[in-house]
């Protein structure tokens, strides 16, 4: 008996919710969701934050409907993602969705939205099928790939820096594989010789074994980011091998929060995204200074933040555009994005729902005191593949562990 | 267990009206707090029976939805093949963990499942050309079966509610059994059920491998719900999850993991609406329950219940 009055109040409430949150038609209702707790909450609190900033910029209402924004906590765990986003559907009438952020939620995310048709734009999740391989109508991104900033990469380092060969260190997982996937692509085509692949599970500290062994080569790339990439980074200057081969970074490994923790041996570190902190356009200067007054100073605003903010303006423009929260016209909307405004820089939605955007290829530097990553060079309107027909970028096997082939004399480089 | 025909009845008539009444947020949570409740049960088999605190009942549920998701989805295998291979693949591993730890007891028990849970946790993450790694696989869903689309959530819900049931009673029925009592008193004194001539390791071994077998099924349903498979749920955190839930709800008891389990669901759906710091409220609320009722929910209610029939017996 005790178990079903347990269930019979658990339905009451339940109930007594519902009737609560029901609301009228002339709501549009955004449901924002990221890690704000957990191992990541970093990303999700800085998702937060751009959002936050981007309701105060666009008003309390949009064509006529007023907007509600509600924050769902993903925990970082696909699991919990599903059910949030269930909740946003069937509980709380959402209409549209800005997020999941990680790598594996976002691919969750896409799962559900597929089958649920909800308008989503996922922000800063970057697995490259969710805007390809595995696309949905519904389902268009504010970010980027993880390969898309390494397109230009590639060719900065062959071109600008000389090195044909790499030696590369990184995670073991899907994120970096894509990131390394998009650099050995137009790495080869720019006339670099080869990339050595070196995998460690994530949550190394003790590089001791790899940084004995490292093999010669022009220059050593750390694939990853995070307290791996600290470790790596002092170790590695601590072995002396900085005097023999300079280190350059993934996307995320010269990221603005471990800067001080690197030091001055950062300085000169370079890297690649779409977004730099170091920017100095007009736009992205006003977003900054807008962030810094209401979050204040200390936080700087990095690309999961930016995501979030022109994420949700995505989601607003489109109710703008489309003039009623209808599903069929908001999705054509946002399918439709362009903007030209974006701090990160100008950019609109490919056909498969992703950016085509500016990469800043950025170096360590020093500005009023603090390391910042300034931009040094700019690649207009990269799409996330790179410089290659869509089609038969698909038609290539995802990027793995030892996809593609390391060695740039290989025959899969002559067809692509 | 005295006279649970009243909870089993109220149980039936909330399964049965559940998806009748309630709106579809509901349902899903309902099927969620089923999957859970059948790998709690998995763990109070152990836990309750044979004093096994278990920490890889759910990589059983794991290692059944990584089976489904691989033959299902990257070999496209017919769900009609897909779904008694996972119950047998994760079985497999049952037998294969039962033998290395069959000897074990208590603490060492503990941390061998652990170890054996953590093992095939890193799997599930590593083994990215099987696995999907971090990333996971998605697309997972049911089949249509005469015109049935078990997608549905409350086909879903009703295919669950039935097994889930099912499962309950034949556990009712295990612990009522002469086998049942087996483990009662190995877990009571084993050197004398040894004495008595009972076979005490292939009695904990059989506990174990059936332990696993209602964690396996609890993971193909646990797969297709989601839709996705990704190694968050072979995680420690989910394995700790489960056992909160039947500490909670009592492990002792049948219903109790079941009753754990549907409270700590509700917990978390109703208090992450208000704040994102929902589970310290909820880690609050257990540490209360656990500090007052340290046998659990559903032994406090029993008591509860036995003190009334005394005394209404007394007054009479």
């Amino acid at each position: 008996m005790t178990t079903s009055r347990t269930l019979m109040i658990g339905g009451v409430s339940a109930l007594a919710l519902a009737a609560f949150q029901a609301q009228a038609d002339d709501t549009v209702h955004v449901g924002v969701i990221g890690p704000t707790s957990g191992v990541f909450s970093f990303f999700g609190e800085q998702q937060r934050m751009g959002v936050e900033l981007a309701i105060e910029e666009v008003g309390d209402s949009v064509a006529g409907h007023n907007i509600e924004v509600t924050f769902y906590d993903s925990q970082g765990d696909p699991e919990v993602v599903v059910d949030r986003l269930r909740a946003m559907q069937s509980r709380d009438d959402v209409d549209i969705v800005v997020g999941p952020v990680l790598g594996s939620t976002g691919l969750a995310g896409l799962d559900w939205a597929r089958d649920s048709g909800m308008p989503t734009v996922i922000s800063y999740s970057a697995p490259e099928d969710i805007t390809m391989r595995d696309r949905a109508e519904n389902v268009v991104r504010a970010g980027w790939t993880g390969a898309q900033p390494m397109f230009a990469f590639g060719e900065y380092v062959v071109e600008e820096l000389g090195h044909k060969e790499i030696v590369m260190v990184g995670q073991d997982y899907s994120f970096p594989y894509n990131q390394i996937g998009g650099f050995l692509k137009s790495f080869c085509a720019a006339g670099g010789e080869s990339v050595e692949r070196i995998w460690h599970p994530t949550g190394t500290s003790d590089y001791s074994s790899i940084l004995a062994t490292l093999p010669e080569g022009d220059a050593v790339m750390y694939n990853g980011a995070g307290s791996d990439g600290l470790a790596f980074f002092q170790q590695y200057h601590d072995f002396g091998v900085d005097q023999r081969m300079p280190l350059i970074g993934g996307s995320n490994f010269f990221a603005v929060g471990d800067l001080p923790e690197m030091g001055d041996a950062a300085l000169g570190g370079m890297s690649a995204l779409q977004y730099a902190e170091g920017l100095e356009t007009e736009n992205f200067i006003a977003f900054r200074d807008a962030f810094w007054e209401m979050h204040g100073e200390d936080t700087m605003p990095l690309a999961p933040a930016e995501h979030g903010y022109v994420a949700f303006r995505m989601a607003i423009d489109a109710v703008e555009e489309a003039g009623s929260t209808d599903r069929e016209p908001v999705i054509s909307a946002l399918r439709a994005t362009e903007m030209p405004d974006a701090p990160r820089g100008p950019f609109y939605l490919d056909d498969y729902g992703n950016p085509v955007q500016n990469i800043y290829i950025y170096e360590v530097q020093e500005r009023d005191g603090r390391l910042v990553n300034v931009p040094v060079e700019t690649y207009e309107e990269v799409s996330q593949f790179g410089p290659y027909d869509p089609e038969e970028y698909m038609a290539n096997e995802p990027d793995s562990r030892n996809f593609p082939p390391e060695d740039c004399s290989d025959p899969f480089y002559d067809e692509l | 267990m005295r006279n649970d025909t009243p909870i089993i009845i109220g149980l039936i008539a909330v399964l049965l009206l559940w998806p009748l009444v309630m709106g579809d947020y509901a349902v899903s949570q309902g099927n969620r707090a089923m999957i859970y409740a059948l790998m709690a049960l998995s763990f109070s088999v152990l836990a309750g029976r044979l004093g096994w605190f278990s920490l890889c009942q759910t990589s059983f549920a794991g290692i059944s939805g990584y089976t489904v998701a691989i033959l299902g989805v990257k070999y496209g295998w017919p769900a009609g093949a897909v779904i008694p291979t996972a119950i047998l693949v994760a079985v497999a591993f049952a037998v294969v963990f039962g033998l290395l730890t069959v000897r074990s007891r208590k603490v060492s028990f503990l941390m061998l499942t652990l170890a054996l849970g953590q093992m095939v946790w890193a799997l599930s993450f590593q083994w990215v050309d099987m696995t999907g790694g971090y990333n996971g696989i998605s697309g997972i869903r049911m089949p249509m079966v005469l015109g049935i689309n078990f997608n549905d959530d409350r086909i879903f819900f009703a295919l669950l509610a039935v097994v889930t049931l099912l499962m309950f009673l034949g556990v009712r029925r295990l612990y009522q059994s002469r086998f049942g009592l087996l483990l009662l008193g190995i877990q009571e004194n084993e050197e004398r059920m040894r004495a008595l001539g009972h076979p005490v390791y292939l009695a904990r071994f059989v506990a174990f491998v059936l332990a696993g077998a209602i964690a396996a099924v609890a993971g193909v349903f646990l797969v297709f719900d989601m839709g996705i498979m990704s190694p968050s749920p072979l995680g420690l955190d989910h394995a700790v999850w489960v056992l909160t839930a039947a500490v909670l709800g009592g492990y002792r008891t049948l219903w109790g993991p079941a009753l754990g389990v549907v409270i700590l669901v509700a917990l978390e759906a109703l208090v992450s609406q208000f704040t994102d710091r929902h589970t310290m409220v909820i880690g609050l609320v257990l540490l209360l329950c656990i500090l007052l009722m340290p046998r659990g929910l559903a032994e406090v209610f029993g008591q509860f219940r036995n003190r009334k029939a005394k005394s209404a017996t007394a007054s009479s």
